[in-house]
């Protein structure tokens, strides 16, 4: 990025961290869940958008944060710093024993296995005495969300950063590499087991890290809303609508879509998930690539960009 | 489309200016869709008649002021996450005044913490399970019975049977409100003498019950409790049929007292016990509504379909407002929240009092199936009826 | 002993259930490479179609099964001709996510015409049950483990032996070709999708008849639809009998030895363990 790019976005960031302090409780709220929403999205990103591995199972390092805080904060009577490092060690050590073997997957073989490990955790989880079982955690309360809004703030801005680096780093074009032909990659000299692997576990850092700030925030957790798998497609959706395998995609997604559920689910909340599903089969038939590579070939090609996509996708 | 008429209603009042009244805003997020919604609607339904009726009747007296009831419910789509949202927002932006709950313990758990959090008080009629209450929270009070006394009426009922059964199998639901029943049950059936012959949790959405029913038949017990919800009881009932399990009695927290539970089994359903803290019953005196019958009958002619005490629960936690409000004379929530404590009096749903930690304390009446219809069996004062025991087998039925 | 005759007993019916519900998927699947995550929703319309069937008009489920069976299929050639077919050269992910975005608006479209309330259908003979070898045998779940296998074989004989069956196949193996020797691809994808939303419809025509169902089951169903395909294999019809027995046998075995909380653990730890080290499922040639 240019000087001029730098100099923009510290000034964005700037003014989203004062918001705490004038704006409404009910923006902040929003904005926790935005920035929150947006962190995993951009965490999935990196495995899902730049290695192109579509992962289902990025809801079960949510779910480990979110557990490795509660357990630490509930049961252990540990400070919530230590909850958080305890749930991103949890999921990166997930990441690596459980993404090994599932990252030789290829495809949709990949996703489906990352849904049933998902789903797995699930079970597991509710079955755990120290994880509350079924019945979930309460947590402490905390009153006051600003600790939570400019945590989530600064967890989107550092994930950014490593997307941001990741996209000019030998590293990145190695998983862009595996992408798009990872047999050609390995000959090449890739290493894709351990890319795959490397953009796995990160991935699932910033993602546990973002499920126990929630987890924390909401003061309550249960194996069915922890591991969430609606969770886990919403931020698929998001990334894909912004546009996968960019910087800003999964940023603009996040916010365009949780801006538009949120409106929805205040004005005519039963319908927002009608929207969800609508938006999802809107999207992913007419701009599969997203909202970024639409803005950046509509000034050429105008309407015929959605076309030109149907037209080299449909039977 | 009754319900948004019903809202536009209220909010037409809110608009009209020539009026210039002034409104108390009651907040809630139910589960208006969702897996939850067959139940939620009861609480939605209920909350609004319950405005309905008493801006009716007057509205609400605050230090000599006329105020008008106000209604702003949210559907939290059956997720857990987001009712607390939603009760975040009623409060911050839409900036209600007090907090009506949502069905189910989870939601409650959850949910509490936001009126705890911003120091509003809320009155839920939906989740039961004692961990709700033992957080030493101020702001959170419940008309539903203590969860772990659920199956307390129906035990001393299992004391009085001749012959006396002996052995019991309690199999329950892993979720908050089924774990709390489970866990008070356990303790009154050996303090009662009787041999726990299976105790066995299972899965919450569990619909294949054939390998635990199979189970508890081979531990042969005279009775079978129940702690689950309703479709689960519903899916017990039929594949204990199929498999033909038919022990001397079984009980059930929840479904019986229910109308379509009760219609979509049909014959199945007789024998089986459940229990209810509330029946629509004349002797039940209401300000609002003249008495439990009536209401009963008028809520059915507004909505078609008949109250359980889901509803009657919902509609006496918006009467313990209006008159926790009366009494404080004022909006203040911390001085209203101390008027709900002290709140003592008779409503459609029974005597509204709450214990220290915040719940109510009403008895279960424990009921039966009898020829198609809901018989109440046996309630604080004793025997009501004569219940229909032992069960006989599924092939001697008539 | 007798318990464990019975669990297993329980398994092998419940097999055959699991069997007829994932039948369609593995067909669209296996077939079409088209993971269709809206399968639960098709079983899900397919009990309400029964349900009116029989509250309404009252057909016996059993009797209304080739009804269903035509309503969804008509429903499934439709969906596929004109919503599915502009996605079927896309990327694989695509397809999933399209069909979980029809998974959200048929649920939700469900709960507007049909209400959340739970339904059931209850013919008069839903409790009935027999013994065998001292073991109880529920009627209801022995008839549909039998309409599984003559589904199965149906579906076999038609992919083996009929002209249709051989376009499939060879749409499925080489777009171009069959396009030269005549086959019509839109057709033919339609025609399948359909056969595959058709055999939901079976499956949930007669799940009404031993559960209890709204419009949320979808989800749950799919998921397990999935386990039961991947650990059968999707290369062969066969498959799915054998992955509904293996994963029935084995949730019932669970449940009596570990605890009624643990067959998901059971079901989808099965089904990560065969996805690693037997991705083709138990009938398919090992890797």
């Amino acid at each position: 990025m240019r000087p001029l790019g730098w100099a923009a976005s510290t000034a964005v960031l700037a003014v989203l961290a004062s918001v705490p302090w004038i704006a409404s409780p009910t923006l902040i709220q929003f904005g926790i869940t935005t920035l929150l929403l947006a962190t995993v999205a951009q965490a999935w990103n990196i495995v899902g958008g730049y290695a192109g591995y579509a992962s289902f199972g990025n809801s079960v390092f949510y779910g480990l944060g979110s557990y490795g805080t509660a357990i630490a904060m509930v049961q252990l009577n540990l400070p919530f710093g230590v909850g958080l490092a305890l749930g991103a060690a949890l999921a990166m050590l997930f990441a690596l024993l459980l993404g090994l073997p599932v990252l030789r997957l290829r495809g949709h073989y990949f996703a489906i296995a990352t849904l049933a490990l998902a789903l797995a955790m699930t079970g597991i989880v509710s079955n755990l005495e120290i994880a509350g079982r079924n019945t979930g955690l309460v947590l402490p309360l905390l009153k006051g969300d600003a600790l939570f809004y400019e945590l989530a703030l600064g967890l989107l801005a550092l994930v950014t950063l490593t997307v941001i680096w990741i996209s000019r780093s030998r590293f990145g074009f190695g998983l862009i590499a595996i992408r798009e032909d990872e047999d050609a990659a390995a000959v090449m000299g890739v290493n894709t087991t351990l890319f795959k692997a490397a953009a796995f576990t990160l991935a699932g850092f910033f993602t546990a890290l973002a499920g126990g700030i929630h987890a924390y925030w909401i003061t309550f957790i249960d194996p069915v809303s922890a591991f969430d798998i609606t969770l886990n497609v919403k931020m698929i959706i998001m990334a894909i609508f912004g546009g996968a395998g960019s910087v800003l995609g999964p940023l603009v997604g996040a916010l365009l879509l949780a801006s538009i559920s949120e409106v929805l689910t205040t004005e005519v909340s039963t319908a927002a998930s009608l929207f969800y599903g609508l938006v999802i089969v809107v999207a992913v038939v007419f701009m599969p690539r997203g909202l970024v590579n639409v803005v950046r070939h509509f000034k050429r090609l105008g309407w015929r960009y959605f076309s030109e996509n149907l037209r080299s996708h449909r039977l | 489309m009754k319900r948004l008429l019903c809202y536009g209603i209220v909010a037409l009042g809110l608009v009209e200016p020539a009026l210039a009244e002034q409104t108390i805003t009651l907040g809630a997020s139910v589960q208006e869709t969702g897996a939850l919604a067959n139940t939620g609607r009861y609480y939605r339904d209920g909350y609004e008649f319950a405005v309905q009726r008493i801006n009716d009747r007057g509205g609400v007296k605050v230090g000599g002021e006329h105020y008008r009831l106000a209604l702003k419910i949210f559907d939290n789509q059956s997720d857990v996450n987001l009712s607390v949202r939603q009760y975040t927002q009623l409060l911050t932006q839409d900036k209600v005044n007090f907090l009506l709950g949502p069905f189910a313990s989870d939601y409650a758990l959850a949910d509490s913490s936001v009126a705890e959090k911003y120091e509003v008080p809320m009155i839920e009629g939906g989740g039961a399970s004692d961990q709700i209450f033992s957080r030493g929270y101020k702001y959170i009070f419940g008309t539903l019975p203590v969860a772990s006394r659920y199956f307390e009426s129906t035990v001393e009922v299992l004391t009085k049977l001749d012959p006396a059964p002996k052995t019991v199998a309690l199999v329950y639901a892993d979720d908050a409100f089924d774990v709390a029943v489970a866990k008070g049950t356990r303790e009154r059936l050996q303090n009662g003498g009787f041999k726990i012959a299976q105790d066995e949790r299972y899965s919450s959405n569990t619909s294949d019950f054939s390998s635990l029913i199979s189970q508890t038949k081979a531990s042969a017990p005279d009775v079978v409790l129940v702690a689950g919800h309703e479709t689960e009881a519903l899916n017990f009932i039929r594949q204990s049929k199929s498999l033909d399990f038919s022990p001397k009695l079984y009980a059930f927290t929840v479904g019986v007292p229910t109308a379509d539970f009760r219609h979509a089994l049909g014959a199945d359903a007789n024998y089986a016990f459940g229990m209810t803290s509330w029946l629509p019953s004349a002797a039940l005196k209401d300000d609002y509504f003249s008495n439990a019958e009536i209401f009963a009958g008028d809520y059915r002619k507004q909505f078609g379909y008949d109250p359980d005490y889901h509803a009657a629960s919902a509609v006496a936690d918006v009467e313990t407002f209006a008159k926790a409000i009366e009494a404080a004379g004022t909006l203040d929530p911390k001085k209203v929240r101390d008027a709900i404590a002290q709140v003592d009096f008779e409503s459609l749903y029974g005597r509204i009092q709450f214990s220290a930690a915040g719940q109510i304390n009403l008895p279960q009446t424990v009921v039966q199936v009898q020829n198609d219809s809901l018989v109440p069996i046996y309630g604080h004062k004793g025997f009501i009826n004569k219940p229909r025991y032992p069960m006989p087998a599924w092939d001697k039925r008539q | 002993m007798a318990l464990l005759l019975q669990v297993l007993a329980n398994g092998i019916l419940l097999g055959g259930l699991y069997a007829l519900m994932a039948l369609g998927l593995a067909l669209v699947w296996g077939v079409l490479n088209i993971v269709n995550l809206a399968h639960g929703a098709f079983i899900m319309l397919g009990a309400y179609a029964s349900y009116y069937l029989f509250t309404l008009l009252h057909l016996d489920p059993f009797a209304a099964l080739p009804l269903c069976m035509l309503a969804l299929f008509l429903f499934g050639y439709l969906l596929q001709r004109h919503v599915l077919n502009l996605i079927v050269r896309a990327p694989m992910f695509n397809t999933l996510l399209v069909t979980f975005g029809l998974d959200v608006v048929l649920t939700y479209l469900a709960q507007i015409v049909f209400s959340a309330d739970f339904r059931v259908v209850n013919p008069g003979y839903a409790g009935a049950n027999f013994a065998l070898a001292g073991v109880t045998l529920p009627l209801v779940r022995a008839l549909a483990f039998a309409v599984a296998l003559v589904l199965t074989f149906a579906l076999w004989l038609l992919l083996a032996h009929t002209r249709l069956g051989r376009a499939v196949r060879a749409c499925a193996h080489n777009l171009v070709a069959a396009r030269l020797y005549g086959v019509e691809p839109r057709t033919v994808y339609a025609l399948t999708f359909g056969l595959g939303a058709a055999l939901a419809g079976a499956a949930g025509d007669l799940y009404g008849v031993v559960s209890q169902f709204n419009p949320y089951i979808g989800d749950a169903l799919t998921a397990k639809s999935f386990a039961i395909s991947i650990i059968g294999g999707l290369e062969n019809p066969l498959g799915v009998v054998v992955g509904g027995l293996f994963l029935g046998i084995l949730e019932s075995l669970t449940s009596l030895y570990v605890g009624p909380t643990y067959t998901d653990v059971a079901s989808f730890g099965v089904l990560v363990l065969v996805l690693i080290v037997r991705p083709k499922g138990l009938l398919g040639r090992a890797t």
